[in-house]
């Protein structure tokens, strides 16, 4: 692998690419997300190319295999997406390869069990770009994955890859900087900052040595667009990164991912190495002598390391504490050098943003948010994954029309959105815009992205519950209000759920948050009171059904319900009886069952294994 | 050394450009508690946050602990509204119920007029000894005695200082700086005889030539005169002899 | 006893740097299943760091576990989406079934149970990871078929 040493030869290298790229060539695009690999994508992978060599196909002359990253659409894997036919395959098993190679790929039919059906309508679809999961989608951080393979960067640069750098590396520094400003690309990672306006802080700060690191410990549970980003196009952030370095003068960049995503950790090694190799990163960057380089930190299970300055104190060798000065990590960041720290979504927009320009990108989205976001819609949905979508869709949209509504008709209540340091958006307020300055003004956060959609089955005391226990055990320890406050407001919460909550606790909560939220040191403690603040003002109704009338209307809260059998509703099949761990169901066969209540431990696995839906909760 | 004026509750004064508000503020007599800082260790500060302050600048207001907030042109600061004693309050109390044994907690929260605290106390099991967490032990270790001998372990409400694995260091010196800045005197250090225990390791001291008197460990002498390179005999004769 | 040279191999895999610590820390854990005395110390040596440093770190980081883990580790993603599809009964079964606390280990030595905080395949919830296998829509009635596929 010979390095590329100029901006003409990335040109021609990329036509000597598509020349011998045979793009015509039907293929098949088994989706090795982490996702989908959890399902079985390897086998998947396997019998294909298994069955292509069984049929006398020959890969790479009548037919390609590509593993891509991960699509998005994750309950629904194994995906195989075969081209030309534009068609998407779902929950693919090895034993069905050898019916698509012969219906499909030689037959040029669709296999009708295995694409995608509308749960309510009972509509099929055959083509990827009509189901409505990936029809209302505008990619752009996404724009490759599932279309690419990201261990091999000749499908990142057939794809247009580093078309972006090639432009920046004629560019004036300011310019480039302009150009992000004018585009209005605000941060992905959660705080929303414009993009631009930090680039140039950066380089107003006089020093030798600058930094780029890239954000990539995505810690908000139920978050999950980065690890698809680093996975299935490590080059969109490589490349992102090179160009920003090249902004603010940086010539050493850093990479932070958080130790759960080791393939992640593995694409991008792949990718690094593969950059340095054609000249895209080290001492003389396509030729331009401008040089740059970049490292991977992996993180080491510790949530608050997604704040900036936690991030660096962990990227030098040290525990993640945030920084307790009032110093900006643009002026004195890494090492107490210019530092500019984005997340993973921002760096991926860049270069298209130099291929395209700013107009385009500020064209899409809203006044105040620019551009695209990329969600990840999870919890009691139809349709959970991740969607890429211009800025201003309504709550609503995202839930209803990509989405596709409750899981098991259920009633939507509430969506939470920018994780533990987000709150709740209750369905009444859902015709909202989907942007930054929209949702904080509702009380909650953009945050990362991560959508979790709530019905009438989730108990919001419980949330605030889960947020504040989830942050209790992800504090640092440095300051006395999130320390020893979250714990405090975690027992009031607890006590609530265990029907021990009294007429004070609302107000004791109020005004732990208000501490919390002005006294802590970092962003972790300003913003864990987000959750129960933004609970509280919308599901009052539920705090006081659990305080005062000791109930949880919800039927989550172990110490306020009851576990019941529908003797209508039972078939006597005597499944729950055999699974109970506590042998306190009883009933003859074929007649209907009872729980003894007062041995009864909620544990849940009788109405789990329940095949006739006859367990109540009450 | 720039010089600015800032406004401290109502009053013009002169202070060093990025100097700390605290600093600024007792060289002005005025009164605002603190726990975790201590001018001589840089690293300090920014912990317990019972100095927090309204800051108002270029139109906005934020609490911001004193004791590493730079004063800078155009800064006005109030120590003594009802908010900062409504949120100074609201640090103690929790301070209260993590270390209910500390009279120096107990006295800090009677000066806002809070006696008692409304939450669950850090006890039993989870008693914290009087451990603020703020670390000040571990950073004049770490800075100005230069040893590195106990670091801050775990996170969260059970992070406190300790030695590896809670054995006897390697290098602890046997110093006792990290008492001598503890704020709420958590670290236990016992002499008996020419011995000091301290971090569960016995220290041999050194006796004052004139008075007898066991003053400093050999341990810590060993250090000085490896990092100084002072004479060993200076030491024999205790400060009140010398 | 631990191979000392095995943890020589491991700290010369990166750069004598302090940005490398945690990232060999991390590498201890994979090899011996926990990070060990030895290996601390060594690394406080080679990299002439304060041990002290070292030792917050291993206890900081909750992907590290300063005493060893079991043969087989069972992740529980605890993570918002799987919380709502039924991480807690996941982890109460096990819990109740290995008889085990959670981010312990079982009496035997093979099985640690532990929460981790969202693995990143939300789409799939509740996940549960044993070893390096991930299992997504985890039904707490058929969780321990899957965990005892492992013994």
């Amino acid at each position: 692998m010979s390095a590329i040493t100029s901006i003409e030869q990335l040109g021609k290298y990329r036509e000597q690419v598509a020349a011998s790229a045979k793009t015509d060539l039907p293929t098949v695009m088994v989706c090795f997300g982490t996702g989908c690999q959890a399902n079985g994508a390897r086998p998947v992978a396997e019998a294909f190319s298994k069955v292509i060599a069984e049929q006398g196909l020959k890969l790479d002359v009548n037919i390609g295999i590509k593993t891509t990253g991960c699509h998005g659409y994750c309950e629904n894997g194994p995906l195989v997406a075969l081209k030309p036919q534009g068609i998407l395959y779902l929950k693919v098993k090895p034993e069905d390869v050898a019916e698509i190679v012969e219906k499909t790929i030689k037959g040029g039919q669709v296999v009708e069990r295995l694409i995608y059906k509308d749960k309510t309508t009972e509509q099929t679809i055959a083509q990827y770009q009509e189901i409505p999961f990936y029809k209302y989608q505008h990619r752009i951080a996404l724009r490759n994955i599932g279309a690419i393979d990201p261990t091999n960067i000749d499908d990142y640069i057939l794809a247009g890859g580093y078309a972006g750098l090639a432009k920046a590396l004629k560019m004036e520094p300011d310019a480039i900087i302009s150009e992000v400003e004018r585009s209005g690309l605000r941060g992905r990672g959660g705080g929303g900052f414009p993009t631009g306006t930090k680039w140039r802080s950066c380089v107003a700060v006089g020093s030798d040595t600058r930094y780029v690191i890239c954000n990539g410990d995505e810690g908000d549970p139920g978050a999950f667009m980065d690890r698809s980003v680093m996975e299935g196009d490590p080059h969109a952030v490589i490349e992102g990164m090179i160009i920003g370095a090249i902004a603010v003068g940086a010539h050493k960049g850093y990479i932070y991912v958080r130790d759960e995503y080791p393939l992640a950790v593995k694409n991008l090694r792949t990718a690094i190495a593969a950059a340095h190799d054609k000249g895209l990163l080290g001492e003389n960057i396509l030729g331009s002598g401008f040089a740059f380089d970049l490292k991977i930190s992996r993180g080491g299970g510790a949530f608050v390391c997604g704040e900036s300055s936690a991030l660096m104190r962990s990227v030098e060798g040290n525990v993640g504490e945030p920084r307790a000065k009032y110093i900006r990590s643009v002026e004195k960041g890494l090492y107490d050098e210019p530092t500019v720290l984005n997340n993973v979504e921002t760096w991926a927009n860049v270069p298209e943003i130099m291929v395209k320009g700013a107009d385009w990108y500020a064209s899409l989205g809203t006044k105040g948010s620019k551009g695209t976001k990329v969600f990840s819609l999870v919890g009691k949905v139809n349709n959970t994954g991740l969607v890429e979508v211009p800025m201003g869709i309504s709550v609503r949209e995202l839930v209803e029309k990509i989405g596709g509504g409750i899981l098991g008709g259920k009633k939507f209540k509430a969506v939470q959105t920018g994780g533990p340091s987000g709150g709740c958006i209750p369905e009444r307020l859902s015709d909202l815009p989907v942007d930054f300055d929209s949702l904080t003004e509702a009380g909650s956060m953009m945050g990362s992205g991560g959508i979790i959609v709530m019905d009438e089955e989730t108990c919001m005391v419980d949330v605030a519950k889960y947020f504040t226990n989830f942050l209790v055990g992800e504090s640092c320890g440095k300051c006395t209000p999130c320390r020893d406050g979250l714990p405090r407001m975690l027992d009031i919460l607890t006590g609530i759920t265990e029907g021990k909550g009294k007429e004070e606790d609302i107000a004791a909560l109020e005004e732990l948050c208000e501490v919390i939220s002005w006294g802590a040191l970092c962003g972790l403690g300003t913003s864990a009171p987000n959750p129960v603040l933004s609970t509280i003002k919308y599901f009052r109704n539920e705090y006081d059904a659990h305080i005062k009338d000791k109930k949880c209307p919800a039927g989550v809260c172990k110490a306020l319900i009851t576990y019941s059998i529908d003797a209508e509703a039972c078939t006597g099949c005597t499944l729950c009886a055999k699974k109970c761990p506590q042998s306190c169901i009883s009933g003859e066969r074929k007649k209907a069952h009872v729980i003894d209540a007062s041995k009864c431990i909620k544990c849940g696995v009788c109405k789990d294994v329940c095949n006739f839906n006859a367990v109540r909760i009450a | 050394m720039e010089k600015v004026s800032v406004i401290i509750d109502g009053k013009t004064v002169e202070a060093v450009k990025d100097q700390c508000v605290l600093d600024v503020a007792r060289e002005n007599g005025i009164y605002i508690p603190s726990l975790c800082y201590n001018p001589e260790v840089k690293s300090s500060g920014g912990a317990c946050r019972v100095c927090l302050v309204e800051a108002h600048q270029g139109g906005r207001m934020r609490l911001v602990t004193s004791c590493n907030y730079p004063v800078r042109k155009g800064l006005e600061i109030k120590t003594d509204t009802p908010f900062v004693h409504k949120i100074r309050k609201g640090v103690l109390e929790l301070l209260m119920a993590r270390v209910p044994d500390s009279d120096v907690i107990a006295a800090m929260a009677a000066k806002e007029g809070l006696t008692e605290t409304r939450f669950r106390k850090d006890e039993g099991e989870l008693n914290r000894y009087k451990c603020i967490s703020c670390a000040l032990c571990t950073n004049v270790c770490a800075e100005v005695v230069g040893v590195s001998a106990i670091s801050m372990e775990d996170r969260g409400a059970d992070k406190k200082p300790a030695t590896p694995y809670h054995k006897p260091s390697d290098v602890c010196i046997g110093c006792g700086a990290c008492v001598y800045v503890c704020p709420t005197g958590a670290i236990t250090m016992k002499e008996k005889g020419d011995v000091r225990r301290i971090w569960a390791k016995d220290f041999k001291m050194i006796c004052c030539s004139v008075c007898s008197t066991p003053y400093i460990p050999e341990a810590q002498v060993d250090w000085i005169v490896k990092t100084t390179g002072k004479d060993r005999s200076f030491f024999d004769k205790c400060p009140d002899h010398r | 006893m631990i191979d000392v040279s095995k943890v020589d191999e491991i700290i010369n895999r990166y750069d004598k740097s302090e940005e490398s610590l945690l990232a060999i820390l991390q590498d201890f854990q994979r090899e011996f299943y926990y990070v060990p005395e030895e290996g601390m110390r060594r690394l406080s040596e080679v990299m002439t760091v304060p041990q002290s440093k070292i030792y917050a770190m291993g206890t900081f980081y909750k992907a590290l576990s300063l005493t060893p883990r079991g043969k087989h580790t069972v992740k529980v993603c605890t993570g918002t989406a799987c919380h709502l599809k039924g991480a807690t009964q996941i982890l109460e079964t096990l819990e109740r079934e290995l008889k085990v606390k959670r981010n312990s280990t079982t009496a035997d030595g093979e099985y640690t149970i532990e929460c981790v905080n969202c693995v990143g395949a939300c789409a799939m919830a509740p996940v549960t990871v044993v070893d390096e296998d991930y299992y997504g829509q985890t039904r707490a009635s058929k969780v321990m078929d899957v965990v005892k596929k492992y013994k």
